[in-house]
């Protein structure tokens, strides 16, 4: 494959053409979903091809994509790429352009403990179906999932620099969910929550604690069908570290996507709050924020050798002391914005366009654990698990739900609300972060499902986080 | 001409890898099986500031295959598939199924065989060629440069098509050709956005003319002052792409799947009155004005279902799987072509009528909090305006609202008499586009919970 993709570059040096990528992906993938107890389906696919070719010609990027990688296609793309650039050219006023990059090469295969495509079929679904049963519809329980996707993807990418990657990963997405009802209401719990998704295989089960989790969600989801709501207006909360993954990623992750101050994400993700003038100066959230962009760690699902674009891996600080600092940037963009491009472009397939995408965005430790962090509290709530996420097209309004919220009063837990929501705009509410707990709590929460572009893509990726406290948060949402 | 009912497999336009998998399974009579050969291309022009952002092809094809063995089942999918990677997967899901673990509650595949009347589709990649739209768009930029707006948004064309066999004899094609295009106007400097859109199969029903002047009525609107309002509740007029967007919501509580998951607004309210009686919703894959379907997801035929009428709660959407399970009439509908019906308010004096309040163009990202209660919270978007004395006097920043779906309906003041297609994109998955009508609804108190304090 390493000979296919660097002989189709060789096609693309033509006098017109300034910049040529080539991606390849081959990807397995497996869901298991059962339901109420019962396997409800099942379903695989194994080595989907696909191909991507992107070309720059007089300023204007064309692409084509396929699954057929055959000879014929593959001229058929290149012909399709080139007429895409030209005739896309016919409308533009501005030339896209970015300095050359020195060639360089990227090869990383991750092996998982336990291969969710080579351990015994059997053996998955005994797990998984045991799982199923134990959170089994009964009593006020009416409806219950457990659910695992697994996916193997094998990349190439090559690019006119002469830049060349190789990776393969296993990533795996394992969920369940309760449902409780008294016949007026519903009430759900899930574990570990929307983020549960890992650089790993079918070993995160063990990792994530499943079996031992049970119980817990049946009795939490039960309990919620009789708790009280929030009643204050305003209140200290302490965000867990899964729904502080999302609340990261909606209101600093795309908020700093580069691509969105220049309108390119207008016609569907929306744009930014976020101006160029920003740049170091502009004070994000407390003195305590620290948040970076990480394609280099090999813990996460955003780790890559090079990103889409010929852009070796790179941590870059994006809020420093506070203060915004940087951008994730493609290279057009990182020019536009006289920033070194920040290895943020990535493609989910091979046949998708690349676009700005986290990778591994990450709010670096503080310091303390999170028992210590409650029992520092004295008046709040500890929020996690998220049901409901919102945030405007500039990602600066958001508001959130999440499945419980655990009452705090004088640094201890003494009881649960349903559905708490909280509201806010972004700067103001990273401004009101005043603890975030240590590396001890730190860890990496996941996704297969950030929805961006279009045609849509749903990229894979991380935030490593810690549980973190916000004082004096709205809480009160009238309906 | 008639529906008419299907006895014999079509071998002459049978696809050579489904007609190899489907040979191979008659040799299992002991199984059931379903088979679907998709094939799909895009020609994707997105634009930003006026000028080309990407210009994209994309085309796939994949065989997907559900084995059943009594109550076991087996699935997987072939992309670009050839004869050996098909009994490879084959044989794989041989070897597995009865290892598999039982479904009691599954019955059997679908057993509609009904035909749709044929349909001339015109690929609309070809008839839309790319110098076409990037002229079109040439021509509204220019306009909207007068004005200080520049455009952003999509113009695309699909070709998608779909071949599915079951071992029941259902032997069904359909194919779509949508054409989606969506013009956001930005003001260069108060980012001030107004959006006009248009999709269909037919690009006929494409009036450059109208859709240009369209869109500058609305940078007209646009270019008054930018103001805040606070959080309460407003009357407000929604546009016909927010009905929509409410209606497709709602009609997430009138499928039968989520009745059987206990999240259902409209479990137990079947005939109930629940909303006022001029509103009336069908799911109407007929409408030439719309993206046409011919058949439901399992391959059963689409036809017109009134499912809110005259405000009272008809019928839950229901496939094979769960008409067996639960035992509710079986129509295959998917709420792919919802339709809310006119009524008899001329916009101009809905807006008149309206002491102080807002107009709403565009909604954005909506989520349930409680699916069952129709509980959510969105975003405005795209242009909000307040209303003051009958008349649209400025721009408002875009605002949160957070709302049970059933009451915005319930409190219902009018609608407009006209019904508009508004095109919606599904991002996720292999890349689609679909189609609703709505009318301009008056609603009272609509409840907005805050303020985003940008445009």
């Amino acid at each position: 494959m390493k000979q296919k993709i660097k002989s189709i570059i060789d096609k693309l040096t033509a006098p017109d053409i300034s910049f040529a990528d080539v991606r390849i992906t081959s990807t397995d993938y497996e869901s298991i979903f059962f339901m109420n107890a019962n396997l409800r389906s099942y379903g695989n696919s194994k080595g989907s091809p696909a191909i991507g070719i992107r070309v720059l010609i007089d300023g204007c990027f064309g692409f084509a994509g396929s699954k057929d990688l055959s000879a014929a296609s593959i001229e058929r793309l290149i012909a399709k790429a080139r007429s895409n650039a030209i005739h896309g050219a016919l409308f533009q006023k501005e030339k896209l352009t970015f300095p050359a990059l020195p060639a360089s090469t990227g090869e990383y295969v991750h092996q998982p403990e336990i291969d969710p495509f080579a351990m015994p079929k059997a053996e998955k679904l005994e797990y998984l179906q045991r799982l199923a049963t134990s959170i089994k519809p009964t009593g006020k329980i009416v409806h219950s999932y457990a659910a695992a996707q697994f996916e193997r993807q094998e990349k190439y990418y090559a690019n006119s620099e002469g830049s060349y990657n190789h990776m393969i990963v296993t990533n795996s997405l394992p969920m369940m969910m309760v449902v409780a009802s008294d016949g007026k209401q519903t009430q759900s719990r899930t574990w570990p929550g929307h983020m549960s998704a890992g650089r790993a295989g079918f070993e995160l089960f063990y990792q994530q604690n499943f079996e031992e989790n049970t119980e817990t969600i049946i009795k939490e989801a039960t309990d919620l069908l009789v708790a009280d709501v929030i009643t204050e207006e305003k209140a200290d909360i302490i965000i867990g570290a899964g729904h502080l993954a999302l609340q990261l990623h909606e209101s600093v992750g795309h908020a700093t996507e580069a691509d969105r101050i220049f309108g390119q994400e207008i016609s569907y993700a929306g744009k930014t709050f976020v101006k160029p003038a920003m740049l170091g100066r502009f004070k994000y959230g407390s003195d305590i924020l620290n948040i970076y962009s990480d394609s280099t760690d090999p813990k996460g699902l955003g780790y890559s050798p090079m990103d889409d674009e010929g852009v070796p891996a790179r941590r870059v600080d994006i809020i420093k002391d506070g203060i915004l600092v940087d951008q994730q940037s493609s290279r057009h963009i990182a020019h536009k914005l006289g920033l070194a491009p920040s290895s943020n472009m990535k493609a989910s397939f091979a046949d998708d366009y690349p676009l700005v995408r986290m990778t591994n965005f990450c709010i670096a430790p503080g310091k303390g654990s999170l028992e210590e962090l409650i029992a520092s509290t004295e008046r709040g709530y500890f929020l996690d698990y998220t049901k409901t996420w919102s945030i405007d097209d500039n990602r600066n309004n958001f508001q959130f739900t999440t499945e419980i919220g655990y009452k705090i009063r004088d640094g201890k837990i003494v009881g649960i609300v349903k559905e708490p929501t909280y509201f806010g705009i972004t700067p103001e509410f990273w401004n009101a972060c005043d603890a975030i707990c240590g590396e001890e709590e730190w860890a990496y929460h996941s996704t297969f499902h950030c929805g961006k572009g279009e045609p849509g893509q749903v990229m894979r990726l991380s935030h490593g986080v810690a549980p973190a406290r916000f004082k004096n948060i709205n809480v009160s949402v009238k309906m | 001409m008639p529906e008419t009912s299907q006895t014999n497999l079509k071998d002459s336009y049978m696809n050579e890898q489904l007609k190899h998998l489907n040979s191979a399974l008659q040799q299992h009579p002991e199984l059931k099986y379903v088979l679907t050969f998709r094939e799909w291309q895009t020609d994707f022009l997105r634009f930003y500031q006026s000028q080309t952002n990407y210009n994209i092809s994309k085309d796939s094809s994949s065989l997907a295959a559900t084995l059943y063995k009594g109550k076991k089942s087996c699935s997987f999918t072939v992309d670009h598939p050839d004869n050996p990677k098909i009994e490879a997967a084959l044989k794989t899901a041989l070897d597995m199924i009865d290892a598999m673990p039982e479904d009691p509650d599954f019955v059997d595949i679908e057993d509609d065989l009904t035909l749709a009347r044929p349909r001339q589709i015109v690929n609309n990649i070809e008839a839309l060629g790319l110098n076409e739209k990037t002229r079109i768009l040439r021509e509204l930029a220019g306009r909207a440069a007068k004005y200080g707006f520049e455009l952003y948004g999509t113009f695309i064309c699909n070709y998608q098509s779909w071949q599915m066999l079951n071992s029941n004899g259902l032997d069904k094609t359909s194919t779509l050709s949508p054409i989606y295009l969506e013009v956001k106007a930005v003001h260069k400097d108060s980012q001030v956005t107004v959006l006009e859109t248009f999709g269909g199969d037919d690009f006929s029903y494409f009036k450059e003319a109208s859709f240009s002047d369209n869109l500058l009525t609305k940078i007209a609107l646009a270019q008054n002052p930018v103001v805040d309002v606070a959080p309460g509740e407003y009357e407000v007029i929604l546009a016909p792409r927010c009905v929509a967007e409410f209606a497709q919501y709602l009609s997430s509580g009138m499928r039968a799947a989520s009745v059987d998951s206990h999240n259902s607004f409209f479990e137990g309210k079947l005939n109930q009155q629940l909303f006022p009686t001029f509103f009336s919703i069908t799911d109407d894959p007929t409408d030439p004005q719309m993206i046409r379907r011919d058949y439901g997801d399992q391959g059963h035929i689409y036809r017109a279902l009134k499912l809110i009428e005259d405000g009272q709660f008809r019928a839950f959407m229901c496939g094979q799987y769960y008409h067996l399970k639960l035992g509710l009439p079986k129509n295959g509908n998917t709420g792919a072509c919802l339709k809310i019906k006119a009524g008899n308010a001329k916009l101009s004096d809905m807006i008149t009528s309206v002491k102080k309040g807002l107009y709403i163009s565009s909604l954005h990202y909506m989520n349930f909090i409680n699916a069952r209660e129709t509980s959510l919270t969105g975003l405005t978007r795209d242009g909000t305006f307040l209303i003051e004395d009958g008349k649209i006097t400025k721009v408002v920043n875009n605002l949160r609202f957070t709302e049970r779906i059933c009451r915005i309906f319930e409190n219902l003041i009018e609608l407009e008499d006209t019904a508009h297609t508004i095109p919606f994109s599904d991002n996720y998955g292999e890349f689609s586009v679909s189609s609703a009508r709505a009318p301009h609804a008056r609603v009272q108190g609509f409840n907005i919970s805050s303020s985003t304090r940008t445009i």
